[in-house]
């Protein structure tokens, strides 16, 4: 009886288990697979057929969207990392952490409140809203990420060699490019990438910045998917998971995240 | 020109640590400041004489709105629960019974959805629970449901939403918790006579707690703020905060009702989330044992979840 109890337990935790996975890939490996159906009408299998993506490419509007969304991500990445850094950096000077907790709130806010916050900002100095309170939202974002990732790194950091680098008679300046930045780079790597992942994938601050002129990759699925189900997004979103989990697979080696884990 | 050349050869710790601030007080908390100073402003206010009122926190709690907001943190706190009675298991199975090396395989499959598009991965929901889709065909040929059921647009299908997209953040984190646990725990507890599920419920679960406690939080906070799922999953019945904010500052352009109606969606649940731990602080003050409260006996694991 005894036996039998144990047995059930333990084919019965890896069922259960498998059975999330699913639950949580099986959306996904169903939009994959329909975005390769030749049939317009989005639920009979017709057949293989890449037309879809043919499709993708002569859309302009997509393609105008995809380098909105990577300008976007990679001057948020770039401000955000730099920013984030030079805090970090400067941080050693003080002797109290309180300056870190206020960087908190950009994670533990909901997203809506910090893209409402973009938004007035912008009305209010009539500044008309586009690239600028994208990448002001999106850095914004990433600098959350950014400062505990480069921190938790920072921290470690043995400080008798920016002293001895000092004292041998280099500049703060060549001390930072010649020193500090090489020792930070896997971190600055791991932040970077996760900042253009968060900034690629982002909608809601996406969808109040944007504007009417702007529109980025996941704001233009949003108002597609409000006309119907069409199998261009299928295809769309094809793109988008295969970069996304590239993007996922790189931060993976970079060991990022055992640190967004630990951090958390 | 001495007093710039001093400031930037003996402050620029400050310097470099500057533009960062300015951009967070900037976009962050000047803004929401001011979306709260601008909640208590009246309508016909001029920037000559304010004039401060209440009014529109008084119409919030008067009209559907309050409704509105308490949905939203009804919707937020059964998603959150129903993450972590699911992701429990799973996160006890990735760490304590599989081998390492596919432990990082599963790990990293877990976190490829959560960090892939949020819309894409509702979208890909739309597309399984659509009239037309592919779940609601099968589910009709094997009639389990009528050809009328409509599998979308209802409060069902933002709660599958909502659970397969905030999983992993709640699976996460107890998961770290449970990882680093020391294993000789499990030895000790069963040498000391306890069972399987007593173990459990004696040292396992409580050494988690603080992974549950983060976990909730991750799950709680944007399924609170959530906009596109219930607007995509949910159809124009179902109305949550998000939405709310979102016909408020970019349909109506109301600005001073919707900066109320944000504060209001930001206060409340703080206030009711201390609200309950208070309450469960005093029951556990006021149920805990005489002979306990004297001495300081009785809680084994207390040191490990401080």
């Amino acid at each position: 009886m005894v036996d039998n109890k144990r047995f059930f337990l333990r084919f019965i935790h890896p069922v259960y288990v498998s059975l999330i996975y699913l639950f949580l890939y099986l959306p996904i490996i169903i939009l994959v697979l329909f975005s390769f159906n030749e049939s317009t009408v989005s639920i009979k299998w017709v057949g293989f057929s890449l037309r879809w993506y043919r499709e993708l490419i002569k859309t302009p509007e997509i393609i105008a969207a995809l380098q909105t969304s990577l300008i976007v991500a990679f001057v948020s990445t770039f401000l955000s990392v730099l920013l984030g850094t030079c805090f970090v950096v400067a941080s050693k000077w003080w002797k109290n952490t309180w300056p870190f907790h206020l960087f908190y709130a950009n994670i533990l806010l909901p997203e809506i409140v910090l893209s409402i916050g973009i938004l007035s900002v912008f009305t209010f100095f009539q500044i008309p809203v586009g690239y600028g309170s994208l990448i002001a939202g999106h850095t914004l974002l990433g600098l959350g990420y950014v400062i505990p990732i480069v921190r938790a790194r920072f921290v470690e950091l043995d400080p008798i060699l920016t002293e001895s680098s000092l004292d041998l008679g280099a500049s703060y300046i060549t001390t930072f490019r010649k020193i500090i930045i090489p020792l930070l780079k896997p971190s600055l790597l791991a932040a970077g990438l996760l900042t253009f992942t968060l900034s690629m994938d982002d909608f809601l601050i996406s969808f109040f910045c944007s504007g009417p002129n702007v529109q980025t990759l996941s704001v233009y699925v949003y108002s597609m998917i409000r006309t119907g189900v069409d199998p261009t997004i299928n295809a769309l979103s094809c793109c988008f998971l295969a970069i996304s989990s590239l993007l996922v697979l790189l931060i993976c080696s970079f060991k990022v995240v055992d640190q967004v884990l630990t951090y958390e | 020109m001495k007093f710039l050349k001093h400031i930037i050869t003996d402050e620029y710790p400050f310097l470099l640590a500057c533009p960062t601030f300015l951009w967070e007080f900037i976009f962050l908390y000047l803004p929401l400041f001011a979306l709260l100073f601008f909640s208590f402003l009246d309508y016909g206010t001029t920037y000559d004489s304010l004039n401060f009122t209440l009014v529109h926190y008084t119409t919030i709690f008067k009209t559907i709105y309050f409704r509105v907001i308490i949905d939203s943190f009804i919707l937020a706190t059964a998603t959150a629960t129903l993450c972590f009675f699911i992701a429990y298991p799973v996160a006890y199975f990735l760490a304590m019974k599989v081998s390492k090396r596919f432990r990082t395989f599963l790990l990293f499959s877990l976190i490829l959805p959560s960090w892939t598009s949020l819309i894409i991965q509702i979208y890909a929901w739309f597309f399984l629970l659509e009239k037309n889709g592919l779940l609601s065909r099968t589910l009709c040929q094997l009639k389990l449901i009528s050809p009328t059921t409509h599998l979308l647009n209802n409060y069902f299908s933002i709660l599958v939403g909502m659970v397969s997209c905030f999983l992993p953040f709640m699976i996460l984190p107890i998961y770290a918790v449970l990882e680093k646990m020391d294993k000789k725990f499990l030895e000790a507890s069963a040498d000391l006579g306890a069972g399987r599920f007593e173990t459990f419920k004696r040292v396992v679960f409580p050494i988690s707690l603080p992974g549950v406690y983060t976990g909730f939080l991750l799950v709680f906070i944007p399924a609170f703020g959530e906009f596109a799922i219930p607007s995509m999953l949910g159809g124009a019945k179902n109305m949550f905060w998000g939405n709310a904010i979102v016909d408020k500052f970019l349909i109506a352009c109301d600005w001073r009702s919707g900066s109320a109606l944000t504060s209001i969606g930001i206060f409340f649940p703080v206030c009711v989330l201390t609200c309950i731990y208070l309450i469960f602080k005093i029951i556990k003050a006021v149920r805990q044992p005489r002979y306990l409260k004297s001495a300081h006996a009785g809680q084994p694991f207390k040191d490990l979840l401080m």
